[in-house]
């Protein structure tokens, strides 16, 4: 049937940058939609900024400066006649100030109601939604504690959940304002810095208790909702394995949720979504302890990052599905569609960051780079090859995603992907991947949100790559063909300033 | 041309010598036939003709002078080329031992922790630099005095620059 609809979405700006601006301009042109891309000084020539129909000057480097200036893009938005705008996720996703402003400006904003963002976006707040759907949440204070709030009542709150437990920043996010506390006499210092961190990254220093359970996993659910009422929960991601509470892998499906398990998470995440007229993409997550016993932990209202492993074992394009349900479609997908995995998909975070360091980060120029490809394997990078990794922004550089038809075969999909990725210039988190693909833990299923921490800690520092002998002594000649710029073709040509600055040292 | 190349941490010494058209490769004294190509673009593919086996590299410029870094069949190895002889390696010691804190990477200087005159102790932090949304601290690498300060706070630096030097 041919489309007769009014388009109320023709022209969308991106206020993001990176992989996911990519991602959006993507579903964008396949969309037949014209893309906008903003850009701050450091990401003239990016790539999202190249992708794009037209891109719009933010000047400025820091986040603050650029990305997370709600006038500078609502301004780039009038002026390149842009009818809507997508968040990405990060800088001003959960805003709803944000989403305000482009309603406001008269411009769709690809995300739920200014509503549902300051409803979901409270962590006590949501739980209280959560706790009125009748879905168990972990045991925890009801109400935000506030910042100046006497370190007595803290205690009291914390005395009545119980030890182990949680410090949470109310409005945080990215293990920012954070802290396990163990015993009672430890609870001094972890508050001051649990607010100290929350004020700083989020310019609120309220935190919750909240009980510490003993080794849970983080299972969550993306949903999609349209604007009549129709929530659609999807097959669960598993997103246990992360390094300082950051996600680093995450799989679709779970490998402890059986059809069961999925049925009763997805119903309530779709119960909450759904009581506060949920619209767009989301995610709910849970986690799950040892008992299969399930909480609601918190909502994330936008696309997620590691959206695509959804994608993969569903055949839905969420992002384009943004569009549509911003433009006020009815969803068409059923159960049947979203809660059946075909298949399974893993996707790894290629983050600027040298494993070898400790995870120091790692920006600066990308001299090379060969993303992988062949069946069934995505790249969602956000940067071309000569293009620099900025210090200004997070560190993710690309998200790479296998999907196969059994766990053991995405794994050994993963794996052959990771061999072909090069990327060169900065340093990566690939061999750290190639590492933890030989885990066993990880290799048959049993990962908790401690199990890479815990994993890593017990490593004593050797090196993450090992490269074969033969491997090795290839490096060795190659070595000294390149610094001494004697290979037979490298001969004969011009040698480049770094090989001659290099011999010079040599020389000294 | 003989050269001594440190590979993932070992020391290893590299003879090459053209014979006719045949490259010649003595690595640490045995003697091995390699076909090398550079190929432009940072890519090189070199291939041992007596087993076959061949592998694809990748060669940039590592952040010190003297370094480049490896992309072997995907797997990055740093290499670094060792100053031939005795006086040499007596001057690298020496410079090492010159006590200055190096930013690892680019960043901000969000704090810096010590006065000029202060007193540290190794693995003392220094100063914290700022990228990618990550807070990390620099330790002092021996017991001294801080002769001198050479950034302040706010200041933005590149990899390989000097923050504090101690005595």
């Amino acid at each position: 049937m041919p489309e007769v609809q009014l388009r109320l979405v023709r022209k969308v700006l991106v206020a993001n940058r990176g992989e996911i601006a990519v991602r959006v301009i993507r579903a964008a042109r396949e969309s037949g939609l014209q893309s906008v891309a903003v850009f701050a000084d450091c990401d003239r020539g990016a790539r999202h900024m190249r992708m794009a129909d037209e891109a719009w000057p933010l000047g400025g480097n820091a986040p603050g400066e650029s990305y997370l200036r709600i006038d500078k893009i609502v301004d780039a938005a009038r002026a390149s006649g842009a009818d809507a705008v997508h968040p990405g996720y990060g800088f001003l996703a959960e805003n709803p100030e944000f989403a305000d402003a482009c309603e406001s400006a008269g411009l769709t904003f690809i995300g739920p109601s200014a509503t549902a963002i300051r409803r979901m976006g409270s962590k006590t707040a949501a739980r209280e939604v959560a706790v009125a759907c009748g879905v168990p949440v972990v045991p925890g204070t009801a109400a935000p504690i506030p910042a100046d709030a006497p370190e007595a009542d803290v205690l009291r709150e914390a005395d009545r959940i119980g030890y182990p437990l949680m410090l949470k920043a109310v409005a945080g996010g990215g293990g920012k304002g954070m802290r396990v506390v163990s015993r009672p006499e430890d609870l001094h210092g972890a508050l001051r810095a649990a607010r100290s961190e929350a004020q700083t990254a989020f310019g609120n220093g309220a935190v919750f208790v909240e009980r510490r359970l003993a080794r849970p996993r983080h299972i969550e659910i993306q949903l999609l909702g349209d604007r009549h009422g129709t929530v659609v929960p999807f097959v669960e991601r598993e997103c246990s394995v992360q390094r300082r509470h950051q996600k680093v892998l995450e799989e679709s499906p779970s490998p402890s949720v059986d059809p069961t398990l999925r049925a009763a998470i997805a119903e309530a995440a779709r119960k909450v979504a759904a009581s506060v007229g949920y619209s767009n993409a989301g995610t709910i997550e849970f986690l799950l302890d040892e008992d299969g016993r399930f909480y609601f932990l918190e909502m994330n209202t936008r696309l997620q990052v590691e959206h695509p492993i959804t994608e993969a074992v569903t055949g839905v394009d969420l992002v384009r599905w943004q569009f549509r349900l911003a433009d006020g479609e009815r969803l068409t997908l059923t159960t049947a569609d979203t809660l059946v995995p075909r298949g399974h998909a893993i996707e790894a975070r290629i983050y600027a960051e040298d494993p070898d360091t400790g995870f120091m980060p790692s920006p600066g120029r990308i001299l090379h780079l060969r993303p992988p490809s062949g069946p069934g394997v995505r790249d969602d990078g956000g940067y071309d090859a000569l293009g620099e990794v900025p210090i200004f922004y997070d560190s993710l550089v690309s998200k790479l995603i296998a999907w196969a038809e059994t766990r053991e075969q995405a794994v050994a999909r993963l794996r052959r992907a990771l061999a072909e990725y090069e990327i060169a210039g900065i340093r990566t988190t690939l061999p750290f991947f190639q590492w933890l693909l030989e885990d066993r833990h990880f290799l048959e299923g049993h990962v908790d949100t401690t199990f890479l921490d815990r994993t890593l800690a017990s490593r004593n520092g050797q090196p993450f790559a090992m490269p074969t002998a033969s491997a090795e002594e290839a490096a060795a000649i190659v070595a000294a063909l390149q610094l001494n710029g004697a290979g037979p073709q490298a001969a004969s040509r011009p040698v480049s300033a770094w090989t001659r600055g290099a011999r010079l040292e040599a020389l000294r | 041309m003989r050269v001594e190349i440190e590979v993932g941490g070992r020391v290893r010494v590299v003879a090459i010598e053209h014979r006719g058209k045949a490259l010649v490769v003595s690595l640490d004294g045995i003697e091995r036939v390699v076909e090398a190509a550079a190929l432009g673009g940072h890519r090189w593919s070199l291939r041992f003709p007596d087993s076959g086996a061949q592998h694809a590299v990748v060669v940039t410029p590592g952040q010190e002078p003297g370094s480049v870094d490896l992309l072997v069949d995907g797997l990055s190895i740093p290499a670094r080329l060792r100053p031939a002889g005795r006086e040499a390696a007596k001057a690298s010691g020496g410079s090492r031992g010159a006590g200055k804190v190096i930013a690892p990477m680019p960043g901000k200087v969000v704090k810096v922790l010590v006065t000029v005159g202060q007193q540290v102790t190794a693995r003392q932090g220094v100063a914290v630099i700022e990228a990618m949304k990550m807070e990390n601290e620099l330790r002092a690498g021996r017991d001294g005095t801080v002769r001198d300060v050479l950034v302040a706070e706010g200041a933005l630096v590149d990899a390989g620059a000097p923050l504090v030097v101690i005595e």
